[in-house]
């Protein structure tokens, strides 16, 4: 199952077709996904003829099915016999010698073929098409993983991490720290957005440096590294970060940015500072000053983000920023709702489906209907009155008339409708957007803050050295109307004087200095 | 992203007030931040982003202001201030000198007869312009002998309050913020990268230019566009076409289905494509020059053993075509494309020989595609990157290897094009060398322009691409119509719009009723289509899109809500940004199965004997989605 380390993550590169031993999303409804590593049939799987076979309440789909077929596409249900299976096991369990019996009693010849042969590859049985049912088999991505990954703490949602990796700048060759891998699909976009190739030969590449502070999750998300080829660039550690600090093999990952989802983040910042705190939380700590390494970029501003729920966890983990030197601190709550597309059909004379509305559609239509049965109550009180004796009587046959008069009336409306528009049902009626039944509304603050780089008097005095002042010609920036005006002038007079070709070669001289 | 502030560099200045500047730091001038003072530029070139600066009195030899790093003990003083105090009642008096604060030993009267604190209730508080003793030109005068960065201006006005001991504590502090806002004479510098310049264009700049996308829609559109790095670099070699050969000698189309490219249509003058440039690693120029840096040397010394392997190599990204450009400079490039390609490589031995002009220069993974309405795609916001479409003789720049843009014409009618469908220029190597250099450089520019023009159009038309983002104010049913056809199975759809409507349309085209319907067979225009017709659709008014092509798809719309976090005083901030709120449609594209695929699932019927579309929507509903 595990992928091997040359091989690309399916998230990384899926390649154009689904691969053995690679994970693959089956996408049973718009909502329902469901993650599979597609397995190469080698004979009888868990009681199965057909190899793995994934059931679901659209059908069964053996993995032989889905293997070796391009992203994204259909995948008809199978014919697959499920119900022999479960009493063959049965009758395993009840009494061994029952064998012959389970092989007589439904399962096909070449099968029973395919049993006795053993280690045979061959002896898969082909899958045969069922008439209905199917399901779509989608490339795995981080936002298809969150939604289908199997929970282990609460998740950080698209979102979320969206608008996260957005504002710490995780891009193509930075290195991150994330602690509180939780159920990692907050590691599995964070290494999307560093990725830029597989470390080789010792070459600096984007890298996500995880750790968990929880034993079984660490395992879970140990295996899940390696099933989905991120081995390399995702280097997981199993440690608590808050007496721990952030040092891999007491190393610096030389993190460029941050994400802590962690109960208590103001316990683990201090380790992430330019230099030992003065405010350790204790003391007696033996290393000193001069053996202390930070776990930071020492050349780059770092961006931090943490993620907690309560606001007394944001009070205090801002606090504790201001007085570690994090700068630009801002908190936000990012809420996200989902649209729901419709058509709001509402009419007197639409068709009785499902979902439609018969009431009237505007005043007019109000209008119209109140007028015919005003109409028809006078036609009916316009009638001379029989004797009071077989009035009863009378009623009792008129009523039904009644109602089939309207009724086909409303009828010739409808076709005639129908037939003047031939609208299908599926244009019928204004289309509309509602938000979803339920919205997450309080998934967690975001603080965001930055780290400037250290900046020490020999560096100034460096830069004050390389880049001497005094020489000032012009102002740039905000200027008075005054000097505005006069640089137009002389940009006016500069355009006049030079031709095409100079202005081209001045413009890309400019762009020279800017990129070079 | 460079680590320090480089000459030459677009840079945000973010000002006391709030306002952000957006300029270029050009070495030896001095820029101005209006009321709060002006400072040589030199004194930030070469000093890290995010520092906060406080522009110093200038001195009496000296005729400018110099700077001084603001330490953050002294940012947040007043906050620690607020901490310390136990009752957090008092924010303005406090403790250390850093905090500007009236004279020692003042006493406000914000505590009641019996010394206890009095949060005072808004009846008291009066006009605060009323309760200024200083005039204007007190104030004027104070600024301009005002020293000590602007902190002696603030105190004094705090003093000459007379109302100052009616505020609550908290009408204190916001008076004291406002002041501060007003007359502090600091500054920080922010680095321009895409989520930064995206939120001054929006904010402070035309919101309208960049469709008012805001920073949750460009993370949103990035993650569900699943917009990456795709892989280095791979270039087609060089076809080493003679000058007297034309159309025969292109290049084809590379046969195996190529992987890494995103389809894009930007109405956003170019900030969707510089977002998914820096999602995909090719925004920012290598950082080269950054000599401070050990790390960064490593990778160049890298670049350079690259180039040496692949010495076929027609024009390296960035790194390598850097160090040609930095040999023999750009107004050198200009003339060497007059010059025959011979006697260029004499001429300059050290040099790779110049590619030949048909060679592709671009990148067969990780690029991005652009597909533009107008005859020139309108990227300019890509100059703040250096980046600049129009220039035909660019400074290396990453994007030149990984960006190709075609109009609409060129993708549907291609023969239409007179770029595409003229054949290119081609002459002996005597004629050639009878030609002025101007001419002989216009040839050279025609072929080229041919050879890449051919290879964007037939690449692009090829398809398989790995992903759809959109940001556009064309209706997305008619991009989808013609873009479908060219991704690949599953790649990703993720269109943003500033309003929700034409997205809703468009996700209506996906409806369960109208695909239920589609599968029905019950189309008769749709019987006797293949599988490729039937991806490439024309639409018709029932059905303006194939409805089977996209799966999954969704309308999201995100917001992030901005606090305040101050000891006692926290809660979101009071006015916010509105207008459009922006909303991101997403989905896949899906395969389709041959022939005719039913749904499976128990379907109730509420009536017997009704009609068929009833029967077959509901069992949609309940079978397939």
């Amino acid at each position: 199952m595990a992928a091997t380390k040359d091989k690309i993550s399916p998230f990384l590169d899926p390649g154009p077709c689904t691969k053995p031993n690679s994970l693959a999303i089956l996408q049973l409804s718009r909502d329902n996904l469901l993650p599979v590593y597609l397995q190469v049939p080698s004979g009888e799987h868990d009681g199965y003829a057909e190899g793995a076979v994934v059931n679901t309440r659209f059908g069964s789909f053996p993995h032989s099915t889905m293997l070796g077929v391009p992203w994204g596409s259909q995948i008809r249900a199978s014919k697959v016999d499920t119900g022999s299976r479960g009493r063959k096991r049965k009758r395993e369990m009840t009494d061994d010698p029952g064998r012959e019996g389970t092989g007589a009693s439904g399962r096909e010849p070449e099968d029973l073929a395919g049993a006795a042969n053993g280690d045979s590859v061959v002896a898969v049985k082909q899958a045969v098409a069922d008439s209905s049912g199917f399901i779509h088999i989608l490339p795995p991505t981080p936002e298809l993983w969150t939604t289908s990954l199997p929970h282990r703490t609460q998740v950080v949602y698209t979102p979320d991490y969206s608008y996260i990796l957005h504002r710490i700048r995780a891009r193509p060759g930075s290195v991150l720290i994330e602690a509180g891998a939780g159920s990692g699909s907050f590691t599995h976009a964070s290494v999307r957005a560093v990725y830029n190739g597989y470390p080789t030969d010792g070459q600096p590449k984007g890298k996500v440096f995880s750790f968990e502070f929880h034993e079984q999750r660490y395992h879970k998300m140990k295996q899940e590294i390696a099933d989905h080829g991120l081995e390399g660039i995702v280097q997981l550690t199993h440690r608590d970060v808050y007496n721990g600090g952030f040092l891999v093999d007491g190393k610096s990952p030389e993190a460029d940015a941050v994400f802590l989802d962690l109960p208590a983040p103001w316990e683990a910042l201090p380790h992430l500072s330019r230099r030992k705190p003065q405010t350790s939380r204790d003391t007696s700590d033996p290393t000193t000053e001069a053996g202390w390494v930070s776990p930071l970029n020492p050349q780059k501003s770092v961006y931090i983000c943490t993620f907690s729920p309560c606001i007394e966890q944001v009070t205090r983990t801002v606090s504790a920023m201001r007085r570690l030197g994090w700068v630009d601190i801002d908190m936000v709550e990012v809420s996200n709702r989902k649209l729901h597309v419709s058509r709001e059909r509402i009419g007197l004379n639409l068709s009785s489906d499902r979902g439609v509305n018969n009431s009237p559609r505007d005043v007019e239509e109000a209008i119209a209907r109140l007028a015919e049965i005003e109409s028809r109550f006078r036609e009916h009180a316009g009638q001379p009155r029989r004797a009071d004796d077989n009035r009863d009587s009378e009623e009792e046959e008129d009523q039904p008339a009644k109602k089939d008069d309207f009724g086909a009336k409303r009828d010739v409306n409808f076709a005639e409708d129908q037939s003047s528009s031939s609208t299908p049902p599926w244009m019928e009626g204004r289309l509309i957007t509602r938000g979803e039944p339920e919205i997450k509304s309080h998934t967690s603050y975001l603080v965001f803050a930055v780290l400037p780089r250290e900046w020490t008097e020999e560096d100034e005095a460096a830069a004050a050295a390389m880049y001497p002042c005094g020489m000032e010609q012009k102002v740039i920036g905000t200027v008075d109307k005054a000097a505005r005006k006069q640089e137009r002038r002389e940009q006016l007079q500069q355009v006049q004087k030079g031709n095409r070709k100079a202005r081209r070669k001045e413009r890309d001289a400019k762009l020279a200095e800017v990129s070079g | 992203m460079h680590s320090t502030i480089r000459p030459n560099a677009w840079v945000a200045l973010k000002l006391p007030s709030g306002i952000t500047k957006v300029i270029q730091i050009t070495p030896n001038t001095t820029i101005s931040l209006g009321k709060y003072g002006s400072f040589p530029a030199n004194l930030i070139i070469g000093r890290p982003y995010h520092l906060t600066f406080e522009l110093q009195d200038k001195l009496p030899n000296e005729n400018f202001s110099r700077l001084r790093v603001v330490p953050t003990s002294e940012l947040y003083a007043e906050v620690f201030a607020d901490e310390a105090s136990p009752s957090c009642s008092t924010p303005a008096v406090g403790a250390s000198d850093s905090i500007i604060s009236i004279a020692d030993g003042e006493e406000f009267s914000l505590v009641d007869d019996k010394g206890n604190v009095v949060a005072r209730s808004n009846r008291e508080v009066i006009d605060d312009s009323a309760r200024q003793t200083l005039t204007q030109d007190e104030i004027e005068e104070l600024k301009r002998d005002g020293s000590n960065a602007g902190k002696d201006v603030i105190a004094k006005l705090l003093l000459s309050h007379t109302a100052l001991d009616q505020k609550t504590s908290f009408s204190l502090a916001k008076y004291k913020l406002l002041k501060t806002k007003k007359y502090i004479r600091r500054f920080q510098v922010l680095p321009i990268d895409v989520a930064s310049f995206a939120q001054w264009q929006l904010e402070e700049r035309d919101a309208n230019k960049i469709l008012d996308m805001r920073a949750e829609m460009i993370g949103l559109v990035g993650c569900w566009g699943n917009v990456h790095f795709a892989g280095e670099d791979v270039l087609l070699r060089d076809p080493n076409a003679a000058m007297d050969q034309g159309e025969e000698a292109l290049l084809p189309v590379p046969q195996e289905p190529l992987r890494g490219r995103w389809l894009v249509v930007d109405d956003t003058c170019g900030l969707l494509v510089a977002a998914m440039a820096e999602r995909m690693g090719v925004l920012y120029p290598e950082e080269s020059e950054d000599a401070a840096s050990g790390k960064t040397e490593g990778q160049n010394g890298e670049s350079v053993d690259q180039a040496q392997q692949h010495p076929h190599r027609p024009k390296d990204s960035g790194e390598v075509a850097n160090e040609v450009s930095k040999d023999n400079g750009d107004t050198e490039m200009v003339e060497a494309d007059a010059v025959p390609s011979a006697s260029k490589t004499d001429w300059k031995p050290k040099q790779k020989p110049r590619p030949s002009d048909f060679a592709i220069p671009y990148s067969q993974t990780n690029t991005i595609t652009v597909l533009h309405g107008a005859s020139q795609a309108n990227l300019s916001l890509l100059n703040y990157w250096g980046f600049d479409i129009t220039s035909p003789n660019h400074p290396p720049h990453p994007l030149l290897n990984h960006l190709m843009t075609l109009t609409w014409l060129q993708l549907l009618k291609p023969e239409l094009d007179s770029s595409y469908s003229t054949p290119p220029p081609t002459a002996s190597a005597e004629t050639l060398a009878s030609w002025k250099p101007s001419r002989r450089g216009n040839f050279h520019r025609k072929r080229r322009r041919f050879a890449r023009i051919r290879h964007i159009v037939d690449t692009t038309r090829a398809g398989n691409f790995s992903g759809l983002v959109c940001a556009s104010t064309m209706d997305p049913i008619s991009i989808l119509k013609h873009t479908l056809p060219l991704l690949a199975g599953g790649a990703p759809i993720a269109i943003y719009s500033p309003t929700v409507e034409p997205l809703a349309a468009l996700a209506d085209c996906f409806s369960v009723a109208r695909r239920t319907a589609w599968l029905s067979g019950d189309v008769p225009e749709i019987a006797d289509l293949s599988v490729e017709e039937l991806e490439r659709w024309p639409g018709n008014e029932r059905f303006p899109l194939n409805p089977t092509l996209v799966q999954g798809t969704s309308i999201q719309t995100s917001r992030a809500r901005h606090w305040q976090v101050l000891p006692g005083r926290t809660h979101p901030l009071m006015t916010e940004r509105g207008g459009p709120d922006g909303f991101v449609f997403t989905g896949w594209r899906a395969k389709p199965a041959e022939g005719k695929v039913a749904a499976k699932g128990k379907f109730k019927r509420r009536k017997v004997g009704s009609e068929g579309t009833e029967n077959s929507s509901m069992r949609a509903e309940v079978g397939v989605e």
